[in-house]
């Protein structure tokens, strides 16, 4: 199809015959208007970098015939003279939804479809195009001549199509059909409710559609071969047009939300080795190392944050540094993906006004886009991605006749695009320069008539206001507007101005600096008049030819020290808050962020330097291992790595000496049950068995509870699914390594581990099985079971090679790996018998429970507990909020010790999370002793995650994990002063002090650079 | 400038009353490896004080078989506690000093005291007695437990309760007034929650046979929730509502008191009847306002109809400090050991409020501000204002001294003064920091019971695990 369309072009510049290109009959007269044209005198952009002066453009059959300068107008041609004006490749949106439906169809998809109707990449634009309503006209007023049309539904969302933004059939619009397929990061709701809810069940969705599709590929070729006594596999049109997909052979474009999305696509394209392009999200300057290796297609939308609400102290007060700053940066990100030489494609995508683009663009060029990388983000790079470079992108002979008619430098501010070409085919997007009635006029009647006096017009050419005044009075117009193509100009005021009582009508045409018009007075007499320019100089902005083609002189961009990775905290380079008056508005100095992860208060510009030696001296160290508590004691830390604690420790050459005379130091603290730091959700609700999704598919760095938590001393935590699921998703253990990206955060070897649930919570949903402690025990059991029977389906092909080979179920994979040991099981739980249950269960069921969490009966069970072999991972004092947590008691931990249990506590909150050490402090009015009862956040905490031999004491060989209190750490009063990570200092309470002053500073700063306008 | 700060070496509870029913034997080192043994402390002295543990009455406690705590008796001989530090909390501490209580009320206090005839004489050396802890704003007694509707009597229905009072509803056996006494809390100001004027909330001290003898003031503060500013629609016509409320309470007395000078009937309505304590200026308002602006438009509204207000919550009190001084409007911070409430916020912008209104003089005291259950967290959220620079004295007082006087109690309670009620601790440290044990408590004079359900929880599983002494479990 595509071939033979191309065909047709190289003959149609030849002969040019439109109707050889049309099926369709004539109804009524042909229309036969002259499709010959040429565009004279312009200054023709013909492509990034290429400028032709005083030029012609030939068009004859949507085509371009010729291009050149000073070469005259063809015999024939309708001449447009373009003198003074400026012609562009139409611009082509890579990431449009023209024509695309809105909502899945009510009753269903026909034919054989997924089970989800999340998967809809049977969907194709071709298919589903429609013109009726689409938004190619907002398009095309900002300059673009052609789109990618991707259906917009469900995860998969079907094989996308380029356009044409002209008017007419579909079938004239399409220009190339099946160029990407399209992929979301999240479940559509307009596709129906259900399996996956989660950001994390969303990755695991997409990883096991892919496999899926593999699978149907193999699986039908498998029964095609040899279909005797095998039983035909299912149908589905969605897993077979993801086949080539997933083979690589046909490109998908996966929409991102922010730095996050991109960095979790990424890793799914490298597990599948896919052919992905990324709808970029304007975080990227976040990650630009990451963009930039990457070296994926990238679209990049403009839609840059509107400005915080920053009217009322009230208000300011609830903005963030965070969102100040990307209000700031957004516009730049463009301009920093360029400098980097990060190649993309622009999108008018994501704006919720399509008119905002070209003002937005404009912005981007003037804080560092080079206009030329943005000529090339909207005509050459799209065309080359979208594979139409042949026909589209440039003003050349033989190319699609899509141009874009400006009257300057489109790029500039004021510039307006007056025509936009498709096809051959003129549309006007704007009148002609030069009907601008802006500014003062000198009013004077005609003939007999009295009026004299000044007319004052400004606003906006749509939407015009002013003044005029007479005798030394002055009244505001009531109404003033213009009807461009005709050049009549429409005002009313009341006549008071004339001494007359009622309302003065006047209409008049505007021509070159004057004019011409009559009215009626209040009396009823009519008069004519006449009004001229007046001399001096309109208001700023009145006039756009004013503007001139500067290509934005203010790149904040560029000029700053752009490689400063360097240690510390992010603070702007920039002093305090300067600002300046220039030409009457408020002008602030251009800001350099240093801006790595995480983008945001307190953000740290990367990791902090790993020292080759560390040596804190004197301190009181609670080694929590076989050295026990130590009084002035030393601790050496080299590489990251503990190599010696005791006293009277040699500093070798060149360490960092830490004096902690009269502090304590104790092993970095460990929390065992977290929810903070992800993104999308803690529970994957769509199914009640969901061991295959994952924490870390979808960790953020972007966590300000990292930041506090390292404050209290946190250095390892388990993130944890949620408790909606019997058997809900995998956890992920992090190291809060405040400044890395979020695979950088997964501790290193740590065990899988996964989440189980009992109780109140799973049965909470009426209408899902289970609804009761009965059903729990038996779903998990038939989970089992049928993993079990996974396993032996997979060993009988594995072994005959022979007939349909079998799917890979990520679920069903997870159980096995319960089974086998390498996950282990973390259960919530509350009362007593369901803690029992579980134990008993797992015996059946044949996996082992590692831990229980929350366990408020957990003392009920201690005996049980200790003779099973499972962890209790509890609560200080949490209780009474629910019935099955009733029966708490603050002496849960002590009784579990009395038993034997290993015991941790846990916070199952982000804010508990940062103070820890409060919470085994509260264990010693029970009668647990103080090292035991920093155990319970130190080693018995690594002892349930299976961390034990890397973390939770100090002792030589484990990690540099260790935090300097300012007081006993069990005491109220006390202060974490440092936290150290791999042996790298990761908090520093007296560098905290500065910061949070850096923090107030940038945010004033900021707020009123929002105050003033972008 | 870092301090060495010793841990308080615990040491041996001195007893001082011989009530066997639920004393435990401090003999053993509370901390000293608790677990090397397998029966702690407390199970120990269960053992030992079995019999009587078992006489306990049981069942009071639906569903759990446990029991409450039994009331103490009245005090019927004069006590005399010696050479303990005493910290009266109005005063400076009082090193070796003695404290003579006597029918429940504190007879004398200082190091030169003269012991009644017939007094008990406690000796108390090493030992340090505070007056008990006082949580301003609680829900201790109206909220039993989480998920269950109709064991929370904290939200009457509608938005105008005025004359709600919480002292009627308040459960003398709940389990969290044992828990929460067992920390040094010994009078909770109960609050009801919701709609506007959510009614009035009552100080109760944590020991009695009824709610009636528990009772300190029923009446000692009306709370107002202020509505949120986020929607100004929904914000202006709440604030008109309660204009509306205080211009009707005032017109209704008016007209009653009319009525009454002229002999004629009246039709009783009993919301605005109990606006008249807090119109008069008897009872304050207790406003529920986090945001600077429902604070400042709080105080504006209080002033324009000449109530008193004490704000609860308090959360922005910091940026308005100086305003909150200038004002005289006393504070209850509800939440200290807390998050900030915003990502720029430094990250002990809560912990270190309460020193920032001790620097700019306002007026505030700490309350708990979480449910029923949390109540017994009271002294750590104190104690944390303290690390973050708050004197230790002002600490303790905002937990006593300071909520006692906003609310109108501290002729009977909130420090350490002679015609105050013997309502106190007996501690071996600050009873603000982890590490300190509360030894015994006095309500009125009363020697409490300091068994809890917590406690008796731990003693019955400990049991259990007796029971096997190591064997099999099946």
């Amino acid at each position: 199809m595509r071939c033979r369309s191309l065909l047709l072009l190289g003959a149609m510049a030849l002969i040019p015959l439109p109707l050889l290109a049309q099926t369709a009959p004539t109804v009524g007269l042909r229309d036969n208007s002259p499709d010959f044209h040429a565009l004279t005198g312009a200054r023709v952009v013909v492509a990034p970098g290429q400028v032709l002066d005083n030029a012609t453009v030939v068009i004859r059959g949507g085509v371009i015939e010729a291009v050149g300068a000073n070469l005259a107008a063809p015999a024939g041609a309708r001449v447009w003279d373009l003198a003074g004006k400026t012609v562009y490749p139409g611009f082509l949106d890579a990431y449009a939804d023209v024509g695309m439906p809105t909502s899945v169809p009510e009753n269903g998809d026909r034919g054989p479809v997924n089970w989800n109707r999340q998967v809809r990449s049977f969907t194709s634009a071709v298919e589903e195009f429609s013109d009726n309503g689409d938004r190619s006209e907002e398009l095309r007023n900002q300059g673009f001549t052609a789109a990618l049309a991707l259906p917009r539904l469900g995860i998969f969302r079907g094989a996308g199509a380029v356009v044409n933004l002209g008017e007419g059939q579909p079938g004239e619009r399409v220009v190339r059909g099946d160029v990407v397929h399209g992929l979301a990061m999240v479940r559509d709701n307009r596709a129906g409710p259900g399996y996956p809810t989660s950001g994390m069940g969303a990755i695991t969705f997409i990883r096991q559609n892919l496999l899926d599709a593999d699978w149907y590929d193999r699986a039908h070729r498998a029964w095609a071969a040899q279909p005797d006594g095998l039983r035909r596999p299912e149908q589905d049109r969605a897993l077979a047009a993801l086949v080539p997909v997933v083979r690589g052979d046909r490109p998908l474009v996966v929409e991102t939300r922010d730095e996050d999305d991109f960095l979790r696509a990424l890793r799914i394209a490298d597990e599948f080795s896919l052919d992905l392009w990324l709808r970029g999200n304007g975080f990227e300057y976040r990650v630009l190392e990451q963009v930039r290796a990457a070296g994926r297609p990238l679209i990049l939308p403009l839609d840059f944050p509107s400005a915080p609400n920053v009217s009322t102290p009230d208000a300011t007060l609830g903005v963030s540094l965070e969102a100040l700053r990307h209000w700031d940066l957004a516009p730049e990100n463009p301009g920093r993906l360029a400098a980097a030489g990060v190649e993309f494609a622009l999108t008018a995508d994501g704006l919720s006004n399509g008119s905002d683009f070209l003002r937005n663009l404009r912005t981007a060029v003037d804080r560092g886009l080079p206009s030329d990388v943005a000529l090339a983000a909207l005509t050459t790079t799209p065309a080359r991605l979208l594979g139409v470079d042949r026909t589209h992108g440039t003003v050349a002979r033989g190319k699609v006749a899509n141009l874009v008619v400006a009257d300057g430098d489109v790029f500039a501010n004021g510039t307006r695009i007056l025509d936009v070409w498709v096809d051959g085919e003129r549309f006007q997007v704007n009148t002609e320069d030069g009907l601008d009635p802006r500014g003062r006029w000198v009013v004077a009647g005609l003939g007999d008539s009295s009026l004299r006096g000044e007319l004052q017009l400004s606003g906006q050419p749509g939407r015009l206001s002013g003044t005029f005044s007479a005798g030394g009075r002055e009244v505001t117009l009531t109404t003033a507007s213009l009807a461009a193509p005709s050049r009549r100009l429409t005002l009313s005021m009341p006549g008071d101005v004339l001494g007359q009582e009622g309302a003065v009508r006047l209409s008049a045409t505007v021509e070159d600096g004057t004019l011409f018009g009559y009215g009626e007075l209040p009396d009823g007499s009519r008069i004519n008049f006449r009004a001229d320019r007046a001399a001096s100089t309109p208001e700023t902005g009145a006039d756009p030819g004013a503007n001139g083609n500067g290509n934005g002189n203010g790149s904040a961009f560029g000029t700053g020290n752009g490689s400063a990775h360097g240690q510390g905290t992010a603070s702007p380079t920039g002093d305090a808050f300067s600002l300046s008056m220039v030409d009457g508005r408020p002008s602030f100095a251009p800001v350099n962020y240093d801006d790595l992860p995480p983008a945001m208060e307190f953000g740290r510009n990367g990791i902090p330097d790993q020292p080759e030696h560390v040596l804190v001296r004197n301190a009181t160290i609670w080694t929590q291992g076989p050295q026990g508590r130590l009084e002035n004691a030393d601790l050496l830390v080299t590489r990251g790595r503990v190599a010696q604690v005791g006293q009277g420790i040699e500093a070798p050459s060149g360490a960092e000496i830490i004096d902690a005379t009269g502090r304590h130091v104790t092993p970095g603290l460990i929390d065992a049950h977290i929810h903070s730091g992800l993104s999308g959700g803690v529970n994957e609700t769509g199914n009640a068995i969901v061991p295959e999704v994952r924490i870390g598919d979808v960790l953020t760095s972007n966590n300000i509870w990292m930041y506090r938590q390292l404050a209290g001393g946190l250095t390892s935590a388990h993130v944890m699914h949620g408790s909606a699921n019997p058997i809900g998703g995998q956890n992920q253990v992090v190291k809060m390594r405040w400044g890395a990206l979020p695979e950088e955060l997964k501790f290193e070897g740590a065990k899988r581990t996964v989440k189980f649930a009992l109780g109140e919570n799973v049965f909470r949903n009426p209408n899902r099985y289970p609804n009761t402690r009965m059903g729990v025990e038996q779903i998990i059991l038939d989970h089992f079971q049928a993993a079990r029977e996974y396993v032996a389906a997979w060993d009988a092909w594995e072994r005959s090679g022979q007939g349909i080979p079998p799917r890979r179920d990520l679920r069903m994979e997870a159980l096995r790996d319960i089974m086998n040991g390498d996950i282990s099981v973390q259960s919530h739980s509350y009362r007593q018998d369901e803690i029992l249950m579980l134990m008993r269960l797992s015996v059946e069921a044949g996996f082992k429970v590692d831990a229980f969490h929350h366990g408020v009966e957990a003392y009920r069970m201690a005996p049980e507990l200790a003779e099973y072999g499972a962890a209790a991972v509890v609560w200080s004092d949490w209780g009474g909020f629910k019935v099955e947590a009733s029966n708490n008691t603050n002496y849960n931990v002590r009784a579990l010790l009395d038993a034997g249990v290993v015991t941790s506590l846990h916070s199952d909150d982000s804010e508990i999370a940062s103070r820890m050490n409060w919470e085994a402090a509260k264990m010693l009015r029970t009668g647990v002793g103080e090292e035991d009862a920093l155990n319970l956040i130190t080693l018995s905490t690594a002892r349930v995650l299976g961390i034990d031999e890397r973390v939770g004491s100090l002792e030589p060989g484990k990690d540099g994990d260790f935090v300097i209190w300012s007081h006993h750490p069990l005491s109220t009063v006390t202060l974490a002063d440092e936290t150290w990570i791999d042996g790298r200092r990761y908090y520093d309470r007296e560098e905290d002090l500065r910061v949070r002053d850096d923090v107030q500073r940038e945010r004033a700063r900021l707020l009123q650079k929002v105050g003033a306008g972008r | 400038m870092r301090k060495h700060m010793d841990m308080v070496t615990p040491t041996l509870p001195n007893r001082i009353t011989s009530n066997p029913r639920t004393r435990m034997d401090h003999r053993t080192h509370p901390r000293a490896h608790p677990w090397t043994r397998p029966l702690g402390r407390f199970a120990a002295a269960a053992a030992l004080a079995g019999a009587a543990l078992l006489a306990l009455p049981a069942g009071s406690v639906p569903g759990t078989g446990l029991d409450a705590q039994v009331p103490a008796p009245r005090q019927d001989r004069a006590v005399a506690l010696v050479g303990a530090t005493i910290h009266p909390v109005s005063g400076p501490a009082i090193q070796g000093g003695t404290l003579v209580f006597e029918n429940g009320v504190i007879t004398a206090i200082g190091t030169n005291v003269a012991i009644p005839e017939g007094a008990q004489r406690v000796d108390l050396s090493g030992k340090h007695i505070y007056p008990g802890l006082i949580d301003a704003w609680s829900s201790v007694g109206l909220f039993e437990t989480g998920g269950i509707d109709v064991a929370i009597d904290q939200n009457e229905f509608g938005d105008l309760n005025p004359n709600v009072r919480a002292a009627v509803a308040f459960h003398p056996e709940s389990r969290h007034i044992g828990v929460t006494r067992s920390n040094g809390v010994l009078v909770t100001v109960s609050s009801p929650s919701g709609g506007l004027i959510s009614g009035m909330a009552s100080a109760m001290m944590l020991d009695g046979w009824t709610w009636e003898t528990m009772t300190i003031r029923d009446k000692a503060g009306l709370v107002v929730n202020w509505p949120g500013a986020q929607s100004p629609s929904n914000y202006n016509q709440a604030l008109a509502d309660l204009n509306d409320a205080v211009a009707t309470s005032r017109a209704y007395l008016a007209a009653k008191d009319a009525a009454a000078t002229e002999g004629r009937l009246f039709a009783t309505d009993v919301r605005w009847e109990a606006m008249r304590p807090v119109l008069d200026g008897e009872v304050p308002l207790m406003v529920v306002a986090n945001d600077v602006r429902q604070m400042q438009d709080a105080i504006t509204w209080a002033e324009a109809e000449g109530m008193r207000i004490i704000l609860v919550g308090g959360r922005d009190a910091g940026y308005i400090a100086d305003y909150l001084a200038e004002k005289e409007v006393p504070v209850l911070l509800s939440s200290v050991n807390s998050r900030p409430g915003r990502n720029w916020e430094p990250v002990d912008h809560l912990r270190a409020l309460p020193a920032r209104l001790h620097e700019a003089g306002v007026r505030f005291g700490i309350s708990g501000g979480t449910s029923a259950p949390y109540a017994n967290r009271l002294p750590y959220e104190a104690g944390v204002a303290m690390g973050n620079g708050l004197p230790e004295l002002e600490a303790l007082r905002a937990l006593t001294l300071y909520p006692a006087q906003f609310l109108g109690i501290d002729d009977r309670v909130g420090s350490l003064d002679v015609g105050k009620d013997a309502t106190l601790l007996i501690t071996d440290g600050n009873p603000l920091e982890y590490a300190t044990t509360i030894d015994q408590a006095f309500i009125e004079g009363r020697d409490i019971d300091l068994m809890d359900a917590h406690r008796q929880f731990y003693e019955r599983y400990s049991e259990k695990l007796r029971q096997l002494q190591g064997r099999p479990v099946l």
